[in-house]
């Protein structure tokens, strides 16, 4: 399946931050929404603002136009605003995406787990996210980061319990 | 299931959960080892075989026999893997059958005390002071309707329906009696003026 862009993609000026603050709110508020579904598209939850930036998500080479470095930042504080998103740096390089909140991704794991009768069982986190059972799976190649957040989410309703050991991580699920 | 709702600060994760999900983790460095030597196996396959056409057979034949060697291991982790998660398997099943015991327990405790509550005896006593007290009630009624005649018993059935009956009449809702007769014969009067009007105003506008 194909990624379907928004019409303001293929429009030079949507590339360069706008001046005026009613445009530029909308012009941001399409940017976002496009970062969102680009992500969640390509199942992308960790982003590198350089490497972004030759992605076709930021470049478009049809109508040879790139947004630049400081305004994919402003697009990506603005997510950040919204919850979808945080620094891993200080100097702002790398970021998580999060284009599904983690109670999100929580319920759905939950839904898997109840679903398909392992409530009250264990599971390492490598297993829910790379295991062959879970293939077909919206959380299958989840990253670590994130999967571990939904189990948190899921932890502070009482629905699981994150389990350490001395070499990472599992789950049970009630 | 109690427990579901109500936020409990000890933990829910028992020892052999912990074993379970040691023995799992052991099987997941398993795969992740299998699936390295797989992406060997099948590089060295291909490499067999650009080898074998640039005629270097000395090298394809080391080579196979390096592939040989790791496709017995492949077979070993495959092995090793079913052990583990037999072993979860087991635990798992085990922690289930004691749950069941756990239920039967609970139930059998549970029939036992009610049992201690009943005695044969008492239950033979109460059959028995039951059945008295029937024949005695029997014997009542007996006396009450040896009292009253054939007559008089029907005389209480009909005073009975006529409560019954007096009772449904008062909840209906009473019956208007003097409008009511009004509006229908008003009704038609217009109806016949209104369909001597219309001819009329048809007239005039022809």
């Amino acid at each position: 399946m194909s990624f379907e862009w928004p019409w303001q993609y293929n429009f030079p000026p949507f590339f360069t931050l706008q001046p005026n603050v009613d445009t530029r709110q909308k012009q941001l508020a399409a940017w976002c929404s496009l970062v969102l579904s680009y992500c969640r598209h390509r199942k992308l939850y960790t982003l590198d603002v350089l490497e972004a930036q030759e992605s076709p998500m930021f470049n478009n080479k049809k109508i040879e136009r790139k947004l630049s470095v400081e305004a994919i930042q402003v697009v990506f504080e603005e997510l950040r605003k919204k919850g979808n998103l945080e620094w891993l740096d200080k100097n702002k390089t790398r970021c998580l995406i999060m284009w599904r909140r983690p109670e999100e991704w929580g319920k759905l794991i939950y839904q898997w787990v109840s679903k398909n009768g392992m409530v009250n069982s264990v599971f390492t986190l490598y297993e829910l996210s790379n295991g062959d059972d879970t293939e077909k799976e919206e959380f299958h190649g989840l990253e670590d980061w994130m999967l571990l957040r939904s189990l948190q989410a899921l932890q502070a309703d009482g629905k699981a319990e994150i389990i350490s050991m001395d070499d990472g991580k599992g789950v049970k699920f009630f | 299931m109690g427990n579901l709702f109500g936020k409990k600060k000890a933990t829910r994760v028992t020892e052999q959960d912990r074993a379970v999900l040691q023995l799992k983790q052991q099987r997941d460095k398993l795969k992740q080892y299998q699936k390295r030597i797989t992406f060997h196996v099948d590089k060295e396959r291909q490499l067999a075989k650009q080898l074998l056409k640039d005629g270097k057979k000395e090298k394809a034949l080391l080579l196979l026999k390096k592939k040989r060697y790791q496709d017995q291991l492949l077979n070993k982790t495959e092995n090793q893997i079913s052990n583990l998660e037999r072993m979860v398997q087991d635990i798992e099943f085990a922690q289930i059958e004691i749950k069941v015991i756990e239920g039967l327990k609970v139930g059998n405790d549970c029939l036992k005390k009610m049992h201690e509550m009943l005695s044969i005896e008492d239950v033979e006593k109460i059959m028995d002071e039951t059945h008295d007290a029937i024949e005695y009630q029997q014997q009542i009624d007996d006396m009450l309707a040896g009292s009253l005649t054939q007559e008089d018993e029907e005389a209480v059935l009909a005073e009975l329906e006529a409560i019954t009956q007096g009772d449904a009449d008062l909840e209906l809702p009473e019956v208007p009696e003097e409008e009511l007769p009004e509006g229908p014969e008003q009704e038609p009067v217009r109806e016949k003026e209104r369909a001597k009007k219309k001819p009329e105003r048809e007239m005039v506008a022809v």
